[in-house]
């Protein structure tokens, strides 16, 4: 009896606590106490991400002192659920760190402010930077550019008895040749290479075939391109050069650091080319970027470049101008630059880049070397996808996964994968 | 053991064999089930590069390397977000044992007019799905001003909206027999001293389960605490835990591994202490 | 009784009292039904009829939502089914585990407390990020599972990668977390009276008596209580799903929870309208059902108020 009184009053006093916690945890909240201007940034990434933004952020205090930026950052998967949640709740960051395939979804809803001439982009290529541009307003500026291209493990290549390709004029055909070539080679303990769905992918294999990816606000791609795209994947699988179906898509779902290339027991694969740094870490081998292979015949390689991210800014901050400055000190600043590296993507500004260049890590010089040399095959960067572009990766993974595993009809799912597409890219 | 007199039968005495047949088995089933955690623990003693590439259980390099690079990889030690984690986790507790025990015992033993229509109502409030609220509610702490506090992850325990133990304790109040609700009412206590003297004391194992589920559902609970505590400088556990992966680049796996296991610790923690409060609660005597 | 013995007069001031008692008691519930949970309810169904994609204003559309849902959207009736396969399989098989569990750990065996705890780790894991590697390292390709089955000369598929059987390790993996339950379990068990198990060892009834007689009666409303939770909790099943399979309900669609389809129409496709929508049926599925299991309740829960 006499234990529920004593309880009982515990519960009274944690109350009593936990009002004035409370109270006090509001007294941090966001306000500008010190008359210093708050600027909100958020951003998605991994720790070693927010130490770099971390690193950068104070840089820029220092050179503001009245300015203080509050990174607000999560991990990838999340980040568009709350990011979208706040803008719901008009409590948007000030600066907001975006993908090329959610930037229309914001911009043309009228979340973003036009930063046309509020940010110094004179370094920029123009063509990248067009990227960020819609209707003839700059919504968002480029971080750092990109290629999807193929990773290869040279030494597992050639220790399965396989010769590196001739990557200017390989074809597809080589390509699976190869792939199964390293299994049988190496007694299938190294799997040729493992299956991507990267709409990037398509795209190249589409423009290859001189189709667009999305003309307007549809799909550009003809279902018979789609089809043949999938017959390489279903060969691969069938001449045991990539895993089976099951297997596949298990790799499929996992991050690059547990892909075959990464684990060593795979020889290829595809990537953005700012991922060669994390598979190389993965992997601790010496790995080579490749151009892709082609159709034999084809007027284009089709690879082209993309932002890694954008910065844009809230169209509601009440700090236009300071949002502005730090998007700015982010792209423009080369003690940002030295700073932040490559980490969201080769930097879009010429200068920072020719100031960083050598500081860069021997992957990423790679990357770069690799660009420099393929800079004249490459397509101009494509413009930001439709709205609703974002659900693109998640519906061509699942009609490639009903053809890979026999559910559906390549012909059949390829109609569907683009009635569905169209669907949803049309509004 | 608590009460070792117990003169309760028990299923294991169907088992022929004796206690060590029983603990071979209990062992075994639990190696089976556990085989998921003891990877990940020796994961966290590998070296972080050979944790995908190295298939086997036993680690052919030990390191502690995970361990200390975890604590020190994020903005602050790691200690910081266990604090931050501790401080939701512990007002939570408090506040759903006291706002929902009182609901409870309400619906379970007290007649008021629309009782079966509230009752409904606080099922109900059950089976909304969270993400569909989760915009609305935010919208309104926003409104408030209560972003980056914790009263929005606090208050609605302190509101008892944790329907779930409310039902969980109605449930286990209704075990109770009435008859000693009945007594206490003859000696002249009041609705609050049966409360308190009666039926508090006799639902000490509802309470464990309360606070035990509270503890662990608010340590591990993600979404509201990333969306709620936005400043890196506000996270928790779980938050801190996650910006170890980076799905498009390279994650922090042995970091991540490492510190998963010491967030474990405070919640296996809480378990066993709390377990030890799932004890008889009702006297032997004075009951037919 | 008693009051109603001695008038009609006190047994109204009597009720009386017991109602202000009874809402005095509630008083935080309601605060908190009217301030925290009201709200946002309303604003979910007022979104339901509407086309609001979070970042604009919400446009009224009526009924379009749910005609959308029912007529054109076969994925909709894709999570539906999953999510009912889902539900069917593993709450029985969960609940059917835990119980047996908490009989075997209630009592009389040394160290059963730590056997309790060991039994509730996985459930302490189970929505931790890490979870998706480690169901892999068991199901996977490469996993346990088949390096078993690979001794009996058995080759095994990818399950978690293979169409046929994701929803199956999932549905392990909701078997696996069964400590909630069990300890609830556990709880119930401890709240029955000894006196009334020595009454009957009194009287000369074996184990089995006991259980069917004494323990299984007096956990109906326990066994009620996670019957009408697991049921809820695994409609609304998203976290596990949602690591395991990346946030896609992948390999094509097999392991697409109905929740899962709702965070992806409401967050993914800015389809937040939509999203309330199919809140709104789920709630009205799950209403359906936790009514027909109230109902079904007077016939088989015993409570110790009831007389």
């Amino acid at each position: 009896m006499n234990s529920g009184k004593k309880k009982w009053s515990a519960a009274l006093l944690a109350t009593a606590v936990l009002a004035v916690t409370a109270a006090c945890g509001s007294g941090s909240d966001g306000g500008s106490a010190d008359g210093k201007v708050v600027l909100r940034f958020s951003y998605w990434g991994s720790d070693a991400r927010q130490k770099m933004t971390e690193e950068a952020i104070k840089k820029f205090e220092e050179k503001n002192p009245t300015i203080d930026v509050e990174g607000e950052f999560s991990d990838f998967a999340s980040y568009y659920e709350s990011l979208s949640t706040k803008v719901a709740a008009s409590d948007a960051p000030d600066v907001i760190t975006l993908e090329i395939r959610a930037l229309r979804e914001y911009a043309t809803r009228g979340t973003l402010a036009d930063l046309s001439s509020k940010v110094n982009t004179a370094d920029v290529d123009a063509k990248v930077l067009a990227t960020g541009a819609i209707d003839g307003k700059q919504y968002a500026i480029p971080t750092g550019v990109n290629a999807f291209s193929l990773i290869v493990n040279p030494a597992l290549v050639e220790s399965s008895g396989q010769k590196l390709p001739d990557d200017t004029s390989w074809t597809w055909d080589d390509y699976v040749k190869l792939a199964a070539g390293v299994t049988s080679g190496s007694g299938g303990k190294v799997t040729g290479t493992q299956l991507s769905w990267n709409p990037a992918y398509l795209e190249i294999f589409a423009a290859q075939k001189g189709e667009p990816f999305y003309q307007g606000n549809q799909l550009g791609v003809s279902p018979q391109t789609i089809t043949e795209w999938w017959g390489i994947m279903q060969n691969l699988i069938k001449d045991k050069g990539a895993p089976e179906a099951a297997k596949s898509s298990e790799i499929g779902a996992t991050s690059v650091d547990q892909s075959l290339l990464g684990t060593n027991s795979g020889a290829m694969g595809m990537w953005w080319s700012n991922q060669l740094g994390a598979v190389v870490k993965a992997s601790g081998q010496n790995l080579e970027l490749l151009r892709m292979p082609k159709l034999a015949g084809a007027a284009t390689g089709g690879m082209f470049m993309q932002p890694a991210m954008f910065y844009s800014a809230s169209s509601k901050t009440e700090h236009a101008a300071e949002a502005a400055k730090f998007i700015d000190f982010m792209i423009n600043d080369p003690e940002a630059g030295a700073i932040v590296l490559s980490d969201r993507g080769l930097p879009a500004s010429s200068k920072v880049l020719a100031a960083v260049r050598d500081k860069l890590p021997e992957a990423d010089q790679k990357t770069l070397a690799f660009l420099d040399e393929a800079k004249g095959e490459l397509k101009d960067p494509p413009a930001a996808p439709p709205k609703g572009a974002s659900a693109m990766e998640e519906m061509l993974t699942r009609y490639s996964e009903e053809v890979m595993f026999g559910r559906m009809e390549p012909a059949d799912a390829a109609q569907k994968f683009i009635a569905e597409a169209n669907a949803a890219i049309a509004g | 053991m608590a009460t070792p007199s117990r003169p309760v039968p028990v299923l294991f005495r169907q088992f022929r064999g004796g206690p060590l047949a029983k603990h071979a088995l209990l062992i075994g089933f639990g190696l089976v089930m556990l085989y998921p955690l003891v990877w990940m623990i020796s994961s966290s003693l590998k070296p972080e590069e050979l944790i995908f590439r190295e298939p086997g259980l036993w680690p052919s390099e030990f390191t502690l390397e995970n361990y200390t690079e975890g604590w020190n990889a994020l903005k602050h030690p790691f200690s910081y977000y266990l604090w931050n984690s501790a401080v939701v986790t512990v007002l939570s507790v408090v506040a759903n044992l006291v706002a929902c025990s009182l609901a409870a015992y309400a619906f379970a033993r007290l007649n008021f007019p629309l009782k079966k229509l509230w009752f409904a109502v606080m099922l109900g409030t059950i089976m909304l799905p969270y993400h569909v609220t989760i915009v609305p509610q935010y919208i309104m702490f926003s409104k408030l001003d209560l972003i980056n506090t914790i009263w929005p992850l606090v208050m609605p325990k302190v509101l008892a909206t944790d329907a779930f133990f409310v039902f969980l304790m109605v449930q286990f109040i209704r075990t109770l027999p009435r008859e000693l609700d009945e007594a206490a009412e003859i000696d002249g206590a009041g609705y609050w001293r049966i409360f308190m003297r009666v039926v508090m004391p006799l639902c000490l194992p509802a309470l464990a389960t309360t606070a035990i589920f509270t503890f662990i559902w608010t340590w591990n609970d993600f979404l509201s605490q990333l969306l709620y505590l936005n400043n890196p400088d506000n996270f928790t556990v779980p938050v801190a835990l996650r910006t170890f992966l980076d799905a498009s680049s390279d994650s922090s796996w042995g970091p991540m591994f490492a510190m998963s296991i010491v967030a474990l610790g405070p919640i296996f923690g809480f378990f066993l202490a709390g377990q030890k409060y799932l004890i008889r609660g009702v006297a032997t005597t004075g009951l037919k | 009784m008693t009051a109603l013995a001695r008038g009609g007069h006190r047994a109204t001031l009597r009720s009386r009292r017991e109602a202000r008692a009874a809402y005095l008691f509630l008083a935080p519930w309601f605060a908190g039904l009217l301030v925290i949970t009201v709200g946002p309810i309303l604003a979910s169904l007022y979104l339901s009829f509407t086309d609001y994609s979070l970042l604009e204003e919400a446009k009224w559309v009526g009924w379009d939502n749910y005609v959308r849902m029912f007529t054109q959207d076969t994925r909709f009736l894709q999570s539906l089914q999953v999510t009912t396969v889902y539900v069917v399989v593993s709450v029985p098989l969960q609940l059917a585990f835990a119980l047996l569990l908490a009989l075997v750990l209630d009592r009389g065996l040394r160290g059963l407390s730590f056997y309790r705890s060991i039994f509730y780790l996985p459930s302490l894991l189970g929505g931790s990020v890490a979870i998706a590697i480690l169901w892999r390292k068991v199901f996977g390709a490469d996993g346990l599972v088949n390096a078993v089955l690979a001794v009996f000369g058995i080759e095994g598929t990818g399950w978690v990668g293979h169409p046929d059987y994701a929803l199956g390790t999932l549905i392990l993996l909701h078997v696996w977390t069964f400590g909630a339950p069990m300890i609830i379990f556990l709880a119930g068990l401890r709240q029955i009276p000894s006196s009334y198990y020595e009454a009957a060892s009194v009287d000369g009834a074996g184990w089995l008596r006991q259980f069917r007689s004494i323990t299984l009666p007096l956990l109906t409303p326990i066994i009620f209580f996670n019957l009408v939770l697991e049921l809820i909790k695994s409609f609304q099943s998203f976290t596990q799903a949602f690591i395991v399979s990346n946030g896609q309900g992948g390999p094509a669609d097999s392991t697409l929870f109905y929740t899962l389809y709702l965070y992806l129409q409401g967050f993914k496709r800015f389809d937040m309208g939509y999203a309330a929508a199919m809140a709104w049926v789920l709630l009205l599925i799950i209403a359906g059902l936790t009514g027909v299991n109230f109902l079904a309740s007077k016939y088989w829960v015993f409570y110790g108020d009831t007389k």
